[in-house]
């Protein structure tokens, strides 16, 4: 049969972020996958080593909007490491509850996102409202909706009231209400069914060999987790489970993400119970003596990675990233392989990409002559035309 | 088996017996295993055969100023194990792991775009983040500033 090669994307595969997929498809039969990533490389490494540890704070939240809070928390938790400071209690208890509020909202405007690309919007519609409950305590508490700022070297920046801590307790009540609610969708609603059921498998050995993480490698069978496997914050002393399942397709990887919300919930709760009284911060040195961290975060997406080497300055020497999108990608071409190309997007859509996350650089040109950031709309319009002219175009 | 960091220090000294490695224990959860190059490959190798350790979390590069620092993050039994390598700033190779850990085929092609450390035998090395027709040099040199300064 003739093989086919057709692009999705990079203009919006799925989802509203930048990817390229190049698909070769035999009939309707999905052979191989391609992927290109990098649209949206904003240079944030690289950046990060001219700005002061407060400073990158701030960049650090911006990687991601939706899992800010697991990088500065992870960003913070290297920097402690190496100027060897432990935080107090309180504050560590309210970097647990912000992770968690954070998989709150995340895994809610996920099951919204996979609503919608199976063209359940009815679903998407009901979820993405009921983050929003999530989204008013985020802001109740530091002031904003996304990219909180609560995280500084050493603590955190703002406290949790009696009067907060009784309203974030109600809002887990009504939420656990409505995660039943959805519970009782995804294992009995037809249309998630027919569309998630046997769509998108990978195998445990597939899963492990490519090194998935997160909901994507529990919905197939792994049990790994970074809260348990290497606590960090104070997961060490709070009962929770593992969710995992064992069907290896996407309605696993929405059955995981909705238990997952009932354990997030659970949390929060004793986080509620438990909170220690004391202090929000220690005051710490802006130098940072030379050394190395490595840590590692359980973001909603899965393994959030970062690494700093210090070098006894105000300035990072060198600071690593690797997000969780970028450690599923290779398990997504796994996934597309031998599928519909009808089921592409909900495919890709299931392990949670977040393709600014994975890609952080932007285009710097090293000569000031072909300096291209800004660039108006006439050089634009005459850039695009002579480069499809060049390959061949009108 | 469940390994503790001491007991799993132990088992990597033993089979690492005949390869010239400092093993470090370095903090809970954390051991690095520092070597030269040329050891990278038998190491890993091992690794992925006598501690069935199949997860890859990533590659870690960075430019010293006179050479480069290449980091293996493996996770066994979830211990952190880093394999540390230098390489040369005249000769910037490492032999490529893909063969062994196929989650190491975006990593390695990244510290090919983004510090010109070549990963030798790869089976794909295209560009990865880096836009396909960028001929500025490797911005994660040290050497390497951006036009402009800072936006």
């Amino acid at each position: 049969m003739v093989q086919v090669k057709i692009p999705i994307g990079p203009q919006h595969p799925a989802l509203k972020e930048p990817e390229n997929f190049m698909i070769t498809l035999e009939g309707e039969r999905v052979i191989d996958v391609d992927i290109r990533i990098g649209y949206t490389h904003r240079g944030i490494e690289k950046l990060m080593e001219s700005r002061t540890y407060i400073q990158n704070l701030y960049l650090v939240e911006r990687i991601c909007g939706i899992c800010s809070f697991a990088h500065s928390a992870n960003y913070v938790q290297n920097v402690e490491e190496i100027l060897d400071v432990h935080i107090p209690k309180r504050a560590e208890y309210i970097r647990t509850l912000f992770l968690e509020l954070e998989r709150l909202h995340s895994h809610f405007l996920w099951i919204g996102v996979a609503g919608h690309e199976i063209g359940f919007d009815t679903l998407f519609m009901y979820t993405w409202q009921d983050r929003e409950v999530v989204q008013d305590l985020l802001e109740m508490i530091s002031g904003n909706r996304v990219n909180y700022a609560m995280n500084t070297i050493g603590g955190v920046r703002r406290d949790v009231s009696e009067e907060q801590k009784k309203k974030i307790l109600e809002a887990m009540d009504f939420l656990e209400k409505r995660t039943e609610f959805y519970k009782n969708v995804a294992v009995n609603e037809t249309t998630i069914l027919a569309r998630a059921e046997g769509v998108g498998i990978l195998k445990p050995d597939i899963a492990k060999k490519f090194t998935a993480v997160g909901p994507t490698a529990r919905a197939s069978g792994i049990s790994v987790d970074i809260r348990r496997d290497d606590p960090y914050a104070s997961y060490a002393e709070i009962p929770f489970d593992v969710i995992t399942t064992d069907t290896c397709d996407v309605l696993g990887r929405v059955v995981v993400r909705v238990l997952e919300i009932f354990e997030s919930i659970k949390i929060i709760r004793y986080l509620m119970d438990h909170l220690p009284e004391g202090d929000l911060k220690i005051k710490t040195s802006r130098k940072v003596p030379e050394g190395e961290a490595v840590n590692h975060v359980e973001a909603p997406r899965g393994e959030d990675f970062h690494y700093l080497h210090a070098n006894g300055t105000d300035k990072p020497e060198r600071y690593k990233v690797r997000t969780p999108t970028m450690a599923n990608l290779p398990a997504i071409a796994e996934m597309l392989k031998d599928s519909y190309l009808a089921d592409v997007p909900i495919v890709v859509a299931a392990i949670d990409p977040c393709m600014g996350c994975m890609d952080r650089v932007l285009l710097l040109q090293q000569n000031k002559e072909n300096y291209r950031n800004s660039i108006s709309w006439d050089q634009l319009r005459r850039y695009g035309i002579q480069w499809y002219a060049k390959r061949g175009g009108y | 088996m469940t390994y503790t960091e001491a007991s799993l220090k132990e088992a990597l000294e033993k089979k690492l017996q005949d390869i010239s490695v400092d093993i470090l224990v370095k903090r809970s959860k954390r051991i690095i295993i520092t070597t030269s190059r040329e050891n990278l490959k038998k190491i890993a190798k091992l690794l992925f055969e006598e501690f069935s350790s199949q997860h890859l979390s990533t590659i870690t590069a960075r430019d010293t100023g006179t050479s480069f620092e290449v980091q293996y993050h493996f996770i066994i039994d979830t211990i952190m194990v880093t394999i540390k390598i230098t390489c040369p700033r005249d000769d910037p190779t490492v032999d490529s792991i893909v063969s062994l850990f196929p989650s190491a085929i975006l990593y390695e092609r990244e510290i090919h775009d983004l510090l010109g450390i070549i990963p030798l035998n790869h089976p794909d090395l295209r560009r990865l983040v880096l836009p396909d027709h960028w001929s500025e040099g490797f911005p994660l040199r040290k050497d390497w500033k951006p036009a402009g300064g800072e936006t």
